[in-house]
């Protein structure tokens, strides 16, 4: 680069203006330059303030336009589509996609999807998995779940309940001679586990109600040995033809300590010719997870327990998942029914043809703002012969109202809404009431001030006692005073805020007025004979109105930062949209839909630095004393 | 001096009848809440009201008090009509009250019966614990000013002056979203709720964490930004080139004269800090849900217990304009020249 200071003139560089005579006394042509010009060209100069100064006037642009221009309806409440995660790019891009990722979730081996579907239906999560990573190690847990598979039955007495056997018993089985009836039982063994330890106990078929009525398998005893026994032998032995009877599990209570017996499985076994495969079937489990689950949620049991029933060792298999939120609500629908008139109405627009009396084939979409892609079934009338609705499947947007997917920069809250919409619905508020406190405040402290500070003595000190009194009370119980006096609403917001907010200005006009009414140039008008408005409006104030301004303007991000506080003290504005409402209210949901805070917060806080940013700036610029220093 | 004393103290304290005589007739002139609970309680809620000269207790109705406020049940024959004393009478009671008897009222409805002043002893505790340990927020704030104004134009000033304006700027409760979010939720250092008094001590050590770090992040800030001013200003001074012309190092003239007159002005500021800070945890006693008094000033909101809501008003209220007169005071007592709020 080529030093600053060294130039090379050349002689027809230069252009003489005139060459007529000299000039005497004549106006420069060119024009003054003024105060403020002046300072905006300081301002120019300061990096820092100029980028803070777009960034805000992009914020300000955004808070006036997002709530015209975005389409979302941010008024009613639309539980289907709560808590959507952010997205600006399309699902799979890896991060603020729509997406949301799940740890360590319970999974559903047979439909092989998260264990969430009481939710969702099956074919809407596959839908929208992007991912799923299931962990390779099988848990063992020890409760019921309906996606455990195996583990061992615990039958266990309570020592509190004292004397009282603790009894399993099947449903009653019709064994005949016709069938060859086997029964086999598998125990475990292990020992310690939880409080108690293992008892003994007995297995017999109960065939009715006495002390004799009864086909013992194995009596009282410790041996967890698996059990094969021939109940058609055994039934040959007693010599019964028919026998309708019940697999009982009998353990022997203790009066020290908690008794157990763990069975792994129990299989009844019949010959060709049997009638009841099914009911043996029923009865019979190698799986005692489902065994415990259908006994819990069914009302006829297949097996009834005196004491408690437990599980043990439950296998089951957790997984991390990702899924797509957006496909998740607004995705495929299968089988939504339609009503007929519906129906017409979209051929009458003309987005499709149907013919109810050739049925679901005869349906030809059209045009893309049919909701349906496919009728799979209809439902005709039987009386009038007339098509009452059909089902069909297709984008859920569509049920919904909306003509494509909707994409939420910021997600949605949990009632539905856009928070994006809403969060700068709520800053267009924030900055309206930061306006009109700034031009209100900016108005009555200007005069306050200029009156107290021109005039002084006595006048000044009455008006500087006043204002130390409102200036004392600490504004949170200024408002809260006033809301409870004149109701939550807009204007109270505004009022309050004015009334103490006006302070600072009127000190700093007053400070400003000291300084400046002292100087000669003041003097020298004075002599002249000027009035008090005259020294006032034209040269007094002009002068202090830089500093004033600059100090005043910080006034709105402290009302924004007010009106927010207020919410989280549950003084919320009421009536329009707030943005201190909206993350007060989204505070409860930080822990799960951390986007719903994060973003607000963080428009909030750029909002916040960027004015702060842009007052130093303007500060330096407006204050002719650092002219020339850096 | 002493009279400069005496005239600030007087003038503060009469700015604080003030405020608290209009606070408390606004209040007053609120649409009454009933107490809540049984009759008996109320009937004793009354009758405090009463002794405390707030309501009149009058054996027959009338119409010359205006609203019947309460009607007790009959006790042995005897039934009594409450009705309210007029606001202005209620304030002479009040300050006799006060000045008598320390009797600050009872609450209504937040915990019927029970005194205001016993409430907020009660919870007082927690809020002044805090800033207590909040102080921790001088020493670094002093360091990293002197830092800062000792690498002035350099990349470590210019980094610390960046933080320190972010840290200044953000709202308060945007900084403790983003503890939470960060320190709780994300990495699971630190409880997100203030622990309860029966948690274990570890846990509720961790609690004090979040808050302290909160409360005395914009205070490092403020620390820091007006040291190095000072120090900047200072380090510029003509008596401290005399300092290095005389031969003291550079450590030497900083140690021994810079040092001492830029920190002048950073005393009185602690001292406010340290009673103005009581003030200002009321948002974050109410997002990290501690049992502190400026939790209380929610509370008392939500409840329409305006008793207690007006004890709390007036904590705060003097807490704030004892701060500013402790500066006044505290800049004339360590450099005699400035004398705030003296005739010009």
């Amino acid at each position: 680069m080529a030093d600053k200071n060294n130039f090379d003139f050349l002689a027809n560089d230069f252009e003489l203006v005139q060459s007529d005579g000299a000039i005497k006394d004549k106006k420069l042509d060119t024009k003054p330059t003024t105060f403020f010009r002046d300072a905006l060209k300081r301002f120019r100069k300061n990096k820092s303030s100029v980028v803070a100064a777009v960034i805000l006037t992009i914020l300000i642009l955004m808070a006036i336009f997002v709530p015209i221009i975005s389409p979302y309806d941010i008024e009613s409440v639309r539980t289907e589509e709560k808590f959507l995660a952010p997205k600006l790019f399309d699902a799979g891009f890896g991060f603020w996609d729509g997406t949301r990722s799940y740890e360590h979730i319970l999974y559903d081996p047979v439909n092989e999807v998260p264990a969430v579907s009481e939710k969702y239906s099956i074919a809407a999560l596959k839908q929208s998995l992007v991912s799923i990573n299931v962990d390779p190690d099988i848990t063992y847990i020890d409760s019921y779940n309906q996606y455990g598979f195996g583990g061992v039955l615990v039958l266990a007495t309570d020592a509190k309940v004292n004397n009282k056997d603790v009894f399993l018993s099947s449903k009653t089985v019709e064994f005949t001679d016709k069938g060859a009836y086997t029964i086999d039982i598998e125990f475990d063994n292990e020992e310690n586990f939880g409080e108690g330890k293992l008892g003994e106990y007995r297995v017999y078929l109960k065939t009715g109600e006495g002390e004799d009525d009864k086909i013992m398998i194995r009596d009282f005893s410790n041996d967890y040995s698996p059990i094969s026994f021939d109940i058609s032998s055994a039934m040959k032995e007693n010599r019964l033809k028919n026998v309708s009877a019940s697999i009982v599990f009998d353990v022997k209570s203790s009066t020290s300590s908690i008794q157990y017996v763990l069975i792994k499985s129990i299989k009844l076994g019949c010959g060709e010719r049997a009638k009841n495969a099914d009911v043996l079937a029923e009865v019979s489990f190698d799986n005692p997870t489902e065994m415990v689950g259908i006994t819990d949620l069914q009302s006829n049991e297949y097996w009834s327990c005196s004491g408690r029933k437990g599980l043990h060792n439950s296998e089951v298999r957790y997984c991390d998942y990702v899924l797509d939120t957006y496909m998740l609500v607004y995705g495929n629908a299968d089988a939504i029914e339609y009503s007929a008139s519906e129906l017409n109405e979209w051929i009458k627009k003309g987005w499709c043809t149907y013919d109810y009396k050739v049925g679901p084939e005869s349906f030809v979409k059209l045009s893309n703002e049919c909701p349906i892609d496919v009728v799979r079934d209809q439902k005709v009338l039987t009386v009038t012969k007339k098509l009452s609705s059909i089902t069909g499947s297709g984008w859920n947007y569509h049920k919904l109202g909306y003509e494509s997917m909707p994409r939420y920069l910021m997600g949605t809250d949990a009632s539905g809404v856009d928070v994006f919409k809403r969060a700068f619905a709520g800053l267009r508020t924030s900055l309206v009431l930061g306006v009109i406190v700034f031009a209100v405040c900016f108005v009555i402290g200007l005069i306050w001030g200029s009156i107290s500070g021109y005039f002084g003595g006595n006048i000044d000190l009455f008006m500087e006692r006043i204002t130390d009194i409102l200036g004392g009370v600490p504004w949170i119980v200024v408002i809260t005073l006033c809301i409870l006096h004149l109701g939550n609403n807009f204007f109270t917001f505004c009022f309050a805020l004015c009334l103490t907010d006006w302070i600072s200005t009127a000190s700093t006009t007053r400070h400003q007025f000291y300084r400046f009414k002292g100087r000669e140039y003041v003097l020298a008008s004075r002599t002249l004979g000027a009035s008090d408005a005259r020294l006032i409006f034209k040269h007094i104030l002009p002068n202090s109105l830089g500093t004033v301004i600059t100090s005043s303007v910080l006034m709105i991000p402290s009302v924004i930062m007010a009106e927010a506080t207020l919410a989280y003290l549950n003084l919320g504005l009421k009536g329009v949209h707030s943005f201190g409402v909206l993350m007060s209210n989204n505070q409860q949901y930080m822990g799960v839909y951390s986007n719903l805070v994060i973003f607000p917060a963080t428009i909030m806080g750029l909002m916040v630095i960027m004015f702060n940013l842009f007052g130093n700036g303007l500060r330096d610029a407006m204050n002719p004393t650092l002219k020339g220093s850096e | 001096m002493g009279k400069y004393v005496i005239k600030r103290i007087t003038l503060a304290f009469v700015t604080t009848f003030i405020i608290l005589s209009i606070t408390f007739i606004l209040i007053k002139l609120l649409p009454f809440e009933r107490p809540i609970g049984d009759d008996r309680a109320q009937t004793t809620y009354f009758d405090r009201q009463y002794n405390l000269g707030y309501v009149y207790r009058l054996d027959l109705p009338t119409d010359k008090y205006g609203e019947l406020l309460y009607k007790s049940p009959s006790n042995k024959g005897k039934t009594s009509y409450y009705y309210m004393v007029p606001v202005m009478t209620q304030y002479v009671n009040w300050l006799k009250n006060i000045v008598t008897e320390w009797d600050w009222g009872d609450s209504k409805t937040y915990q019927p019966n029970v005194k205001a002043t016993v409430i907020i002893m009660k919870r007082i505790g927690y809020s002044i614990r805090l800033n207590i340990l909040s102080l921790i927020s001088v020493p670094i704030g002093i360091m990293l000013g002197i830092w800062a104004a000792l690498k002035k134009n350099t990349a470590t000033d210019h980094i610390i002056s960046t933080l320190v304006m972010v840290f200044i700027s953000i709202p308060k409760f945007v900084l403790i979203i983003f503890l939470l979010q960060i320190f709780s939720y994300g990495l699971g250092w630190f409880p997100s709720t203030w622990p309860t008094d029966t948690a274990p001590l570890a846990e509720r050590i961790r609690g004090y964490v979040i808050p302290v770090f909160s409360l005395s992040f914009g205070s490092v800030c403020g620390y820091c930004r007006f040291v190095r001013a000072e120090l900047c200003d200072v380090l510029e001074s003509d008596y401290l080139l005399l300092a290095r012309t005389k031969g003291l190092t550079r450590r030497q003239a900083i140690n021994r004269h810079a040092l001492k007159n830029a920190m002048v002005p950073v005393f009185p500021v602690i001292v406010s800090e340290f009673i103005g800070i009581l003030g200002g945890s009321m948002i974050l006693e109410q997002l990290y849900g501690i049992p502190g008094i400026g939790k209380l000033f929610v509370l008392a909101m939500n409840y329409k217990d305006y008793d207690i809501l007006f004890v709390d008003m007036a904590i705060f209220t003097t807490i704030s304009l004892l701060a500013g007169v402790l500066v006044d005071l505290s800049y004339g007592f360590i450099d005699p020249r400035i004398r705030m709020g003296a005739k010009k």
